[in-house]
């Protein structure tokens, strides 16, 4: 199959979505033009912003890291360790390693050092791990963008996962959580900056295509904690329907954002969305805008912050374990 | 024995033979594999789904589906 854009090189990307398959050099053009447009759609970022991008060791933050350098844009990598045995330490090395041949040094962040390692904080909290995962990583995004100065965290979910989303919360009915689906979710003040998904219009198949001709080395083998996740139910239910008939992917989340859409309200600041202590809402959520945390002082619509409040649970089931052992 | 198309699927720690030469979707269909959720690479070259592969070669298949 030759490439439908120069048409001369022999083409190693087919995109049945898009009519088309790509040589490697045409498949960069196109990648970036559709970031490019995701971007310019949403104004999802200027020219002049500070961009923390969070970065996991996975094909969707390292391409993003990569593509938004390339593209011009400041950035700096923000990984977190999750302290989950073997996975992370293989993630942080993808990182450490991506971001060196790319004359970077990330901001680390170690969850075993901050009293949160994702496995021990769920099992404490009784939790599932990617509640858990999410209000921690949520916590510090706002954080670490707000003690270095970002203007904007960029997050590596791309199609496939905001279409899963929709997906599942139109199953369910969610409506409180539509208006939070968005890929810009603006600045609310108070340290909770904005936040932007700038792949919303490219698919897994897209960045793993892109992250592979391009030479980086991502993680390749899936979080263990995510084994169950009922987002993968969506995914497997959309590729059937992609694959039957190609495109609908792209059509589903584009109309969901559609302005016209009468289940689309505004995108709601960042807020809700970074300090909610679970998809629904923050527990002991009070009327008004962000205040500080009366324990660590980030913003919160709480009066004790959902990632203190989780850190004190750690903290006192660690004391009732070790009061048993010790008694 | 003939040597046959070698297929490894790393994330499933899995691996098959099948007989060429076959095109990347039928190979994907008979190990039970959706087109949409993978790249099918060799060594460094990327393959698109009606690419032929021929008896003694290696591909291997990489799931992108990631959850959480």
């Amino acid at each position: 199959m030759k490439c439908k854009r120069c048409r001369r090189a022999e083409a190693a990307v087919d995109l049945p979505s898009h009519h088309s398959a790509f040589c490697p050099d045409c498949f960069f053009v196109f990648f970036r033009r559709q970031v490019q447009e995701g971007i310019r759609k949403f104004r999802l970022l200027s020219p002049s912003d500070r961009v923390l991008v969070c970065v996991s060791g996975g094909k969707d933050s390292l391409v993003l890291w990569d593509v938004l350098m390339d593209l011009g844009y400041e950035t700096e990598g923000l990984y977190i360790d999750l302290g989950i045995e073997g996975y992370s330490e293989r993630s942080k090395e993808k990182v450490l390693s991506y971001a060196a041949a790319r004359g970077k040094d990330p901001i680390v962040v170690e969850l075993a050092k901050e009293g949160v390692p994702i496995p021990e904080a769920a099992r404490c909290a009784r939790m599932e791990e990617c509640s858990v995962c999410g209000t921690v990583k949520r916590y510090f995004f706002n954080r670490v963008a707000a003690e270095g100065k970002f203007t904007v965290v960029a997050t590596g979910h791309n199609l496939d996962d905001e279409a899963a989303r929709l997906f599942g919360n139109l199953l369910h009915w969610h409506r409180d959580h539509l208006s939070r689906q968005h890929p810009f979710l603006p600045d609310a003040g108070e340290g909770l900056v904005r936040k932007v998904k700038p792949l919303w219009r490219v698919s897994e198949v897209e960045t793993a295509s892109y992250g592979f001709l391009k030479g980086i080395d991502y993680v390749t083998d899936e979080c263990p904690m995510s084994e169950d996740a009922t987002s993968l139910v969506y995914k497997e239910a959309l590729s059937l329907i992609e694959e039957k008939m190609p495109g609908t992917r792209i059509v589903f989340y584009q109309g969901f954002l559609d302005p016209g859409n009468p289940l689309r309200t505004p995108p709601e600041p960042a807020a809700r969305d970074s300090a909610a202590a679970t998809a629904d809402g923050e527990e002991g959520e009070e009327p008004g805008g962000p205040r500080a945390c009366a324990s660590c002082g980030a913003p919160t619509y709480a009066g004790i912050c959902s990632f203190c409040r989780l850190k004190e649970r750690v903290r006192k089931r660690r004391e009732e374990r070790g009061g048993r052992v010790a008694g | 024995m003939l040597p046959m198309i070698r297929v490894r699927l790393p994330q499933k720690k899995r691996e098959l033979e099948v007989p060429g030469p076959r095109r990347v979707m039928d190979i994907l269909a008979q190990a039970g594999v959706r087109p949409t959720t993978v790249i099918v690479t060799q060594g460094k070259k990327l393959l698109t789904k009606d690419h032929r592969v021929e008896d003694g070669e290696t591909i291997d298949v990489i799931s992108v589906v990631s959850g959480g």
